[in-house]
């Protein structure tokens, strides 16, 4: 869990999403070592479940972490330059490498307890489970007080307390060797604490990308961090600059100065400016930006809500237009704190579709600033929500009568985000049941930005908007009446790709023939709803090879692209998991038995089952949480409570109960592809508390059935401990193919169909274990 | 000395006088503008430039004219009319040729026009501009570079071109109006106070977008109280550092 934060304030989600799910094979790996150690030397299981060994295993485990995390925060290790730099591809496949040594370190003491106790798997597997929940939930109260580099040594640290219990009465008492052992340990321990508090933590200070919009800012003179904040939802460090220069969709006829400005980065990117306003002169340049034209549009302005994503500007916007209530809404509390003591508007702690989803008023003007990453492409993995169909349904549902909502967005070229939200906004117009979705709609932009207007009543005097752009020198996109000669004026492309485009659009829906427009489409600009909430994702791969000329046949353009990056990762994952699992037949000896394959389709489908409803539950629980770090530490925290449960209650269980818990787990799946979403919705409207006891507690029943199926397996389904470690190994290889593939299923065909494939997996695994009760 | 000679004597001496030779040859030529590099000029403006589409014959004269070599430190004179920018230390660069004639034809210049260059650099762009019009206003930021390039302009015959040290994002207010402005650096904005100075029908060229990324070589085109932006090409510029905000 740490981990994903290090890399989501150094990387991005989709390059880091590369380096953990190969590291993650580490698990897999031990069970694979053990397997080919059995071939070997017989009655390993027994002779490394004594202390030393387990000590020393330990030991290790402490050690590599310490390491690894010094390494890889250290190493240059530069994504975006490996299509041209050999040396890249060596620190790639280092990461890998020394990632991986922890995992392989830990996944051995699991293998290794699961061979030698396998009568009390039931234990073993509760003991693991409740472990890693208590390591899914600490860092959530820690994060706080410390850095997120800080917190990963610190936790490396702690098994090694293990080294200094007392044996047991039968146990023999502590020798020379378990000495040297506790002096290691207090020595590793030393350099921990010296490298987590010396300098003040200076030595474990997550170092960004130096793409990332943080690091670019630091290089100008005088620019320095005033505060950095760790929370859960994210570290924010705050930033002072003379150079800091945020207006976007500034006309170029505004030549007066800025207001003082300062920025706050969350996780290393996505700027969000706060602005120094004293006196209205200082909200003068708000008037003469792209976005004020809703403003314009909207009769009355007495209740505002502004959303900010990223930007800043928003706000300002609702303030130099002089909205006699400004509500906004922010979802990290430390950045909710910093705006409401910056403004004077009412600040609401609170994710926007929860609010929306709670709340009774209704506003004259909805106003949403969606900037996106500093690069784009970046984000095509990350979860939006506030972007969907849904979403534009919920603040239709908002608006007072007459009422106006209000996108702010840069332009990207080709147009993608453009239409993909025109094509959002028709759809909700649509249910919202306007007859007419066409005439609610305008867009303008300049060089680099767009606005889009979507109002609740047509907009039939169009002159207003067209003063406003003509005076401001803005371009006019879309309009309910707008000819081809009014557009791309001033702001000037080769050809007027984005009118083009929309008319185009328009003409579609009008015909009913929008999907085959999606579908001849250069990129994926199809509206987003909210099963699969990817608005920041474009690639189509039937269009790759034009996509990748368009970029100037640069390799490192498709890194950008997070789909690619997930294929790629997937095809090598293939093949460790062919190798890890390949390799122990290889090693056993010919006459001698070999793992069975209806083990082996087993233990593949209950570790597919597992991961694909862990990551399930991990999307669904963003949309109400707003947070993938929430989301992953309350899945993360309840499947492995309850599943712990199922292993422990498992141990009085026999073969019957294994099969009606697989039987139980497909239908159950099939019953949330049905009727999930509703419930999602349900749940957003309730209390903070009561949502989070809720989605804890819908996990209680997955989790008991989930925790039966692999203890019972291990105990009573297989016979040798090479079988148990090879069982492991196909295990964790499932677990790291299912969480590769099921990031590309939520992207290309929504979040609901991984559970889908959930009960497949178990499905699956019922007619493995069939098979294996039939031998 | 023998002593000192390995075997294979003679092939070694031919090495080494010829590698004297071409030492001698390239400090002979910087002190003045050779054949050599004359021939160089006319293949780099033949092959690099008008094949990529530049038609400007005053544009295209210029190019021939300026002696870049002259505006890069001996030691990179031997690459001085290649196809790429080259390093003039301080972190900046010299552009590639191709777009030093590309920003330079955009800006649609003649004669009489007043032009004001935004990082003065190596000085080279302001002594092709000084090629084609008559007034060049350069500022530069970076006092080593400011002063060397004064000196080089002087050498080179383009001691007309008048050069500032000071922040250019804030113009050149006293000898404002301009027919045309050029940034010769990256910046995400467009400077308010360079549109300010530009006259009725002035032009203004600059790579505009994220400083430590790519950007797009941009336009923008004064008319009356109007502004039109016009995106070129996309380029790759070293970051403009000037107190934008002040």
């Amino acid at each position: 869990m740490l981990l994903t934060r290090v890399f989501a304030i150094g990387q991005w989600n989709h390059l880091s999403f590369m380096v953990i799910s190969i590291a993650l094979f580490g698990f897999g790996a031990s069970g694979t070592f053990l397997s080919i150690l059995d071939t070997r030397r017989k009655g390993w299981e027994k002779r490394l479940s004594t202390l030393e060994p387990l000590k020393i295993i330990v030991l290790l485990y402490s050690l590599t972490v310490v390491a690894a995390f010094m390494v890889l925060n250290k190493l240059p290790l530069d994504y975006f330059r490996l299509p041209i730099e050999p040396l890249q591809a060596v620190y790639l496949l280092l990461s890998y490498l020394i990632l991986s040594v922890p995992f392989f370190l830990t996944g051995s003491v699991i293998s290794i307890a699961f061979a030698a106790f396998y009568k009390s798997a039931g234990m073993v597997y509760f003991f693991t489970m409740s472990g890693s929940a208590l390591g899914a939930i600490m860092p959530l109260l820690l994060i706080p007080f410390f850095e997120e580099g800080q917190l990963v040594i610190l936790f490396a640290l702690m098994p090694l307390v293990f080294l200094f219990v007392p044996p047991g009465k039968d146990m023999e008492p502590v020798n020379a060797k378990g000495i040297l052992l506790m002096g290691a340990a207090l020595a590793i321990a030393a350099i921990g604490f010296y490298i987590v508090f010396a300098d003040n933590g200076r030595q474990v200070k997550i170092v960004p990308s130096p793409y990332k919009a943080l690091s670019q800012m630091l290089k100008f003179p005088d620019t320095n961090i005033d505060r950095s904040v760790s929370g859960i939802r994210g570290r924010i460090d705050i930033v002072d600059s003379p150079y800091i220069r945020f207006a976007p969709g500034l006309s170029l006829k505004y030549h007066e100065r800025l207001p003082k400005q300062w920025a706050v980065y969350q996780d290393a990117d996505s700027p969000y400016i706060i602005y120094d306003i004293a006196s209205s002169e200082d909200m003068e340049f708000a008037k003469h930006s792209l976005s004020f034209a809703g403003y314009m549009m909207a009769p009355q302005l007495s209740d505002v809500l502004v959303l900010q994503n990223t930007g800043g500007a928003a706000i300002v916007y609702a303030m130099a237009a002089e909205a006699e209530n400004i509500t906004l809404v922010e979802p990290h509390p430390e950045l909710a704190k910093i705006v409401s003591e910056s403004y004077f508007v009412d600040v609401v702690n609170s994710n926007p579709r929860e609010f929306l989803a709670q709340c009774r008023q209704k506003y004259s003007v909805i106003h949403l600033e969606s900037l996106g990453p500093s690069i784009p492409g970046t984000a095509a993995l990350n979860q939006e929500y506030s972007l969907t169909v849904n979403a534009f349904i919920n603040y239709l549902s908002r608006l007072q009568d007459n009422g106006v909502i209000i996108i702010s967005g840069k332009l990207l070229l080709p147009p993608a985000n453009t239409i993909r939200l025109y094509a959002a906004a028709y759809e909700a117009l649509q249910y919202a049941g306007k007859k007419k979705p066409e005439d609610h709609m305008a867009m303008l932009r300049n060089w680099d930005n767009f606005t889009l207007i979507i109002s609740d009543t047509p907009i039939k005097d169009s002159e207003p908007l067209t003063h406003f752009a003509q005076s401001m020198n803005f371009d006019l996109v879309y309009l309910p009446t707008l000819e081809k000669k009014q557009v791309n004026r001033f702001n000037q492309f080769e050809y007027p790709y984005y009118y083009e485009a929309l008319q185009s659009l328009r003409d579609a829906y009008l015909a009913g023939t929008e999907s085959r427009f999606f579908k001849q489409y250069v990129l994926d600009i199809a509206p987003q709803w909210d099963n699969r909430p990817y608005p920041n994702r474009f690639m189509k791969w039937s269009q790759l090879s034009e996509l990748y000329q368009s970029t100037g046949s640069r390799f490192y353009g498709l890194l950008l692209s997070g789909e690619v990056v997930v294929t790629v990762v997937f095809v090598e994952a293939l093949f460790v998991a062919f190798f890890l699992l390949g390799l122990p037949i290889i090693f056993i000896s010919r006459g001698k038995p070999k793992p069975r394959a209806h083990h082996l389709v087993f233990f593949l489908g209950i570790g597919a089952g597992f991961m694909f409803t862990e990551l399930y539950f991990i999307k669904q629980y963003i949309f109400l949480f707003g947070s993938p770090t929430i989301s992953f530490t309350v899945v993360l925290s309840a499947i492995m409570i309850f599943s712990g449960i199922g292993g422990f209650i498992s141990q009085k269980l026999n073969q019957t109960h294994l099969k009606w818990a697989l039987i139980c787990l497909s239908c159950l799946f099939i019953g949330f592809y049905l009727g999930f979403s509703i419930i999602l919705e349900t749940l957003l409207g309730l209390s903070t508390v009561s949502r989070y006891v809720t989605a804890f507690l819908i996990l209680l029943p997955v989790g008991l059935l989930m925790g039966i199926p692999f203890s019972i397996g291990m105990r009573l389904l297989l016979e040798t401990p090479m079988d148990r470690a090879y069982a492991w190994a196909t295990n964790g290889c499932a677990s790291v193919l299912t969480s590769i593939a099921s990031a590309q299923v939520a992207i290309s065909q929504g979040i609901p169909l991984i559970i889908i494939l959930a009960a497949v997996a178990y499905f699956l695994a019922l007619l493995g274990f069939v098979k294996v009760r039939g031998s | 000395m023998n002593g000192f000679l390995l075997p294979g004597t003679n092939t070694k001496i031919f090495v080494f006088t010829i590698l004297l030779s071409v030492l001698f040859y390239s400090g002979a030529a910087t002190s003045s503008d050779s054949d050599h590099y004359q021939s160089e000029r006319e293949k780099m403006v033949t092959e690099q430039i008008e094949k990529r589409g530049i038609t400007d014959q005053k544009v295209l004269e210029a190019m021939r004219k300026t002696p870049r070599h002259l505006f890069v430190s001996q030691a990179l004179r031997g690459r001085a009319y290649g196809d790429y920018p080259l390093a003039i230390g301080e972190g900046q660069t010299i552009s590639q040729p191709y777009i030093v004639a590309l920003m330079t034809e955009s800006l649609r210049l003649s004669e009489n026009d007043r032009v004001l260059e935004i990082g003065t650099g190596s000085g080279y762009q302001a002594a092709v501009l000084a090629e084609i019009v008559d007034e060049v206003y350069s500022i530069e930021i970076k006092e080593k570079l400011y002063e060397n390039s004064l000196e080089v302009l002087q050498e080179a015959g383009y001691g007309e071109v008048k050069t500032r040290l000071g922040d250019g994002y804030f113009g050149w207010e006293e000898a404002a109006p301009f027919d045309a402005v050029m940034i010769t650096a990256a910046v995400d904005h467009i400077p308010p106070p360079l549109l300010s100075q530009l006259k009725d029908g002035g032009r203004l060229i600059l790579p505009l977008g994220n400083p430590f990324s790519y950007q797009n070589l941009t336009l923008v085109t004064r008319q009356g109280e109007d502004y039109s932006v016009k995106q070129v090409t996309g380029v790759l510029f070293v970051p403009m550092t000037g107190r934008a905000l002040q």
